[in-house]
């Protein structure tokens, strides 16, 4: 593809262009699907293409083809072209591209075990397994659990970015992921659903380390047991412990979307909405000083893996929040131009026809010094929420609502009764402010993040240590 | 060979090797997309995509791929990789064999409209657009204009072997006064005639200039109007939620409602892809199957899943047109209006909120129906049958099923929805709701 992209590239810059950069990005995808036990379909996908960006008067233009002939390469650059120059009457600022590390390499992730030696009847035979365990989980109770879904996948991302001013990036990247949707019901007590997302860099030595039986089997434990013993939770101001998932899309929802570069400016207005942060929020106190918050491309077998990002740029730890502090948002070229920074590599896209924007990659609340047992032993009377299902945010990243699934009773610093759907509604400076402490552990959660338009659902690793909040008024006003 | 020709070539091998099912569809999309934000436009896109989709079964043994065309020599490669893949997948829990057409389909359907992606038409909506919303006050504007000409070939081993040209412009435009006050509208339309930027941004900034200098809402039970925007957003989870493949993994509130009284009994709900010039307009399903008018709930009554023909088969009933290979969905959703003005309605509500729209609409738990959801945009007190002012940074936190036997009454006015947050094209009035939850942040 090497061929096509230079031609693509030159070809732009002759027309007189002030910024272009070219991508070839091939995603082949290998999926299977469980419902109920039984294999519903196989399903093979291939995405291939090539995608053009460029600014041309000050206006930015972008355009994709999946036929990948000179010709209609050749043709796609010509609309970005036109499309941008026919803009530019629309424009007050205009658009420039800003510095960064750009890159000249290609990077390669190796797996221990390629997917192409594990077969489909392998792949369903530890679906089916894991299945068969969360349906005998419950088997010696009245709980059922009549409705599940299960699906495996493993893709391969093909990738190569050239810029007109230097960069020169390709990667080789599989990755795993495998989504679960379990319903547990009982005949008079209703019924409880979990749904969550595995996902990872590397081979199927990836999918193997999760051992998926034992975890829906725990899962489906779980659920049985919220069904038969959960107690209403209650409401008013209480301690808090959160386990590392709430405390991941915490991190997510309001740490890495309010600092989007993109979103400050007012890019996503019309569609994932601004932040309640300004240009000039960095200094902005947010939060306890217990409170560190991160975005790491680099973390190795991460779901949101990657080393140089869509515009070319060397990607990097990004350190969102220090001591309680705003420090850093993220950043691509183009915001970065806005704000007189350097990209901070932040800029991705989930396909070859998609706008690369500002993304976060894996975002986590950095580990503290507490051990479990300390976090729990500081508190008299309060909950543990270890997992969620219901959440949301409002558009400016301000009022959030987290909704437990798994939860207990805190007594005297012993885990005790199981509580029923808890409810943490509050502000994002509210939430942050209120962790006092934050434990030694590291755990992390896939996701698919969703923003643009169209909405592009990029995968991301979301996670934390369990933290203690203080004085937390429950249940939503 | 010929684009044309790929989809019988395809089918015809595929069947050839042993497939007793196939579906093979052709899609050729030109889309043009110009998002906007503070006035000015950000970037502007194209698309231009041909993909095959082929889904093929051999009996029980199902499977299906997504590609870009190819040569001939790659597409006989293609099909022998999925022979091999559907003979090693284990069989799926039904064998429904494709439905046999020929069909007949509606000409008018097929032929579509037209749609122009000249670039300086477009750029003439978005400026429309901005400028009417900057006209009624606004400070800054944001949006996004869509414009989209595809063809879709579908040929199945049912003998169908049909083409339909669909086309579209979208406008979804949102107007700030300030941080905290704005407004939202959009207009949507298979042609050009019908397409209202300047309406929808004057809206918009109507909404945003009212929304100015917002208080704090105070949470509880409200009686709620309910604009288009967050009316079409609930209406549309009744649709995707009423298909039958989601109904059999518990992952709707519908489960066991058949024949079920699950609304308000003045609400019917209709999936009608067949009225000729309507946004979601549509000749066939992804099986081939002409698409028709499904009435889902009727009066208060749920009266039917969407099926393809594979749920049909394990629900004892016919296909109704929604396929969906693996899950069906609606197309093209539409409320019976009521017979009261927006005025009329509002006159009759003594103390409540008006919402003009909301985002990120989750479950606590599909099955029961327990969600929240976000206003956003101008949200107003209604007092004495009169909008008095506006408030922010309330939720929605409330019960799906309750909702909508909560109705109290629809307007006869109603306004197309599709968006970022509604993706399925929706025709909704104005609704009332009674004792709708609002929870706010504690801290």
């Amino acid at each position: 593809m090497e061929d096509l992209t230079e031609f693509a590239l030159n070809y732009a810059v002759g027309l007189g262009v002030e910024y272009v950069e070219v991508r070839y990005q091939s995603d082949t995808f290998e999926s299977v699907i469980l419902k109920n036990g039984v294999t519903e379909a196989s399903v093979l996908e291939e995405s291939k293409g090539i995608s053009v960006r460029l600014i041309a008067n000050r206006s930015l233009g972008f355009a994709s083809t999946n036929t990948l002939s000179r010709r209609s390469v050749k043709k796609t650059v010509g609309e970005a072209s036109k499309l941008a120059r026919t803009a530019s009457r629309l424009l007050e600022k205009g658009v420039s591209m800003g510095g960064g590390d750009l890159g000249n390499e290609k990077v390669d992730i190796k797996p221990r075990i390629r997917f192409s030696n594990v077969d489909l009847e392998s792949r369903v035979q530890l679906l089916k397994e894991a299945d068969g365990e969360a349906e005998a989980a419950t088997a010696k109770t009245q709980v059922k659990v009549p409705a599940r879904i299960l699906t495996l996948d493993t893709w391969l991302t093909d990738k190569m970015v050239v810029t007109s001013d230097g960069a020169r990036v390709s990667s080789i990247t599989p990755r795993a992921a495998v989504y679960t949707f379990i319903t547990a019901y009982h005949p008079q007590k209703g019924s409880v659903q979990r749904s969550f997302d595995l996902g990872g860099t590397g081979g199927w030595e990836v999918v193997e380390r999760w051992n998926l039986s034992e975890l829906l089997k725990n899962e489906a434990h779980s659920l049985s047991k919220i069904l038969l013993e959960a107690k209403e939770a209650p409401k008013g101001e209480m301690d808090l412990v959160l386990g590392p998932e709430v405390v991941g899309i915490i991190c997510h929802e309001s740490s890495g979307h309010p600092g989007e570069a993109d979103r400050i400016l007012g890019r996503e207005a019309a569609q994932a909405g601004e932040t309640y942060l300004k240009p000039d929020s960095l200094g902005l106190r947010v939060g306890s000083p217990n409170v560190n918050v991160v975005d790491d491309p680099t973390v190795k077998g991460s779901f949101g893996f990657y080393k140089y990002d869509e515009e070319g740029v060397r990607a990097r730890k990004r350190t969102l929040i220090k001591e309680g502090i705003i420090t850093e948002f993220l950043q691509n070229r183009e915001t970065g131009s806005i704000f007189d920074v350097e990209s901070n590599g932040s800029s991705r896209a989930v396909a070859y026809n998609r706008e690369p924007i500002v993304r976060m990659a894996n975002t986590f609340l950095e580990p503290g010094d507490y051990t479990g047992d300390e976090l729990f032993q500081g508190i008299r009377e309060g909950l543990y929420i270890k997992n969620f299902m219901e959440w949301n945010i409002d558009d400016r990243r301000f009022n959030q609502r987290y909704v437990g699934l798994e939860a207990y009773k805190i007594k005297d610093g012993k885990l005790k009764e199981r509580i029923r759907n808890p409810i943490l509604e509050m502000t994002t400076i509210g939430l942050w402010s209120a962790i006092d402490a934050v434990g030694e552990d590291l755990e992390f959660k896939a996701a698919y993040c969703g923003k643009g338009d169209p909405s592009q659902a990029i995968p991301v690793w979301m996670g934390g240590p369990h933290v203690r909040l203080r004085k937390v008024s429950l249940g939503g006003a | 060979m010929k684009r044309e020709e790929i989809p019988h070539y395809v089918l015809n091998l595929a069947v050839k090797q042993g497939a007793t099912d196939v579906v093979v569809g052709l899609v050729e999309e030109n889309t043009r997309m110009i998002r906007f934000s503070n006035n000015e436009v950000s970037v502007s896109k194209a698309y231009h995509e041909v993909m095959l989709n082929i889904f093929l079964m051999i009996e029980k043994h199902r499977t299906a791929t997504t590609a870009p065309v190819s040569s001939a020599k790659n597409l006989e490669k293609m099909v022998l990789r999925l022979i091999k893949t559907a003979r090693i997948t284990p069989p799926a829990e039904i064998y429904a064999p494709l439905p046999k057409g020929p069909f007949h389909y509606d000409q008018k359907l097929l032929k579509g409209t037209r749609i122009s992606l000249e670039p300086n038409e477009l750029m003439g909506y978005v400026e429309e657009a901005i400028k009417s919303a900057l006209e009624e006050g606004a400070k800054k504007v944001a949006g996004t204009l869509v414009a989209t000409k595809a063809k879709v070939t579908l040929a199945t081993s049912g003998q169908v072997h049909v083409t339909e040209k669909p086309a579209g412009l979208e406008l979804s435009v949102r107007a700030f006064t300030s941080d905290i006050s704005s407004g939202h509208s959009v207009s949507i339309s298979r042609n050009a005639s019908q397409f209202k930027p300047s309406e929808a941004g004057r809206t918009a900034g109507e909404i945003a200039k009212a929304a100015t200098n917002p208080k704090q809402g105070e949470p509880g039970k409200f009686t709620a109007l309910l604009g288009p925007l967050v009316f079409a957003h609930l209406v549309s989870q009744v649709g995707l939620l009423s298909s039958a493949f989601l109904v059999d993994i518990g992952q709707s509130f519908l489960v066991d409602k058949l024949d079920s009284e699950v609304a308000y009994d003045k609400f019917t709900l209709i999936d009608d892809p067949t009225v000729v010039d309507s946004f979601g307009a549509k000749a066939f399903d992804d099986e081939g199957v002409p698409t028709k008018r499904n009435t889902i709930v009727e009066r208060g009554v749920l009266k039917t899943y969407l099926h393809n023909s594979t749920t049909a088969k394990k629900a004892s009933t016919e296909t109704t047109g929604n396929a969906g290979l693996i899950s069906p969905h609606p197309w093209n959703l539409m409320v019976i209006p009521g017979n009261r003005t927006f005025e009329e309605l509002l006159a009759d509500v003594d103390e409540g909120i008006y919402v003009t729209n909301d985002w990120y609409l989750r479950y606590q738990n599909y099955r029961e129906g327990d969600f929240s959801t976000i206003p956003r945009d101008g949200m107003f007190l209604i007092k004495r049958g009169e909008i008095s002012a506006p408030i922010r940074e309330l939720r929605i936190s409330d019960n799906l099923p309750r909702i909508l036997k909560s109705i109290i009454e629809l307007s006869k006015f109603r306004s197309w929805i599709k968006w970022w947050e509604v993706g399925v094209p929706t025709l909704v009035p104005h609704a009332v709701i009674g004792d709708l939850n609002f929870t706010r942040s504690t801290m």
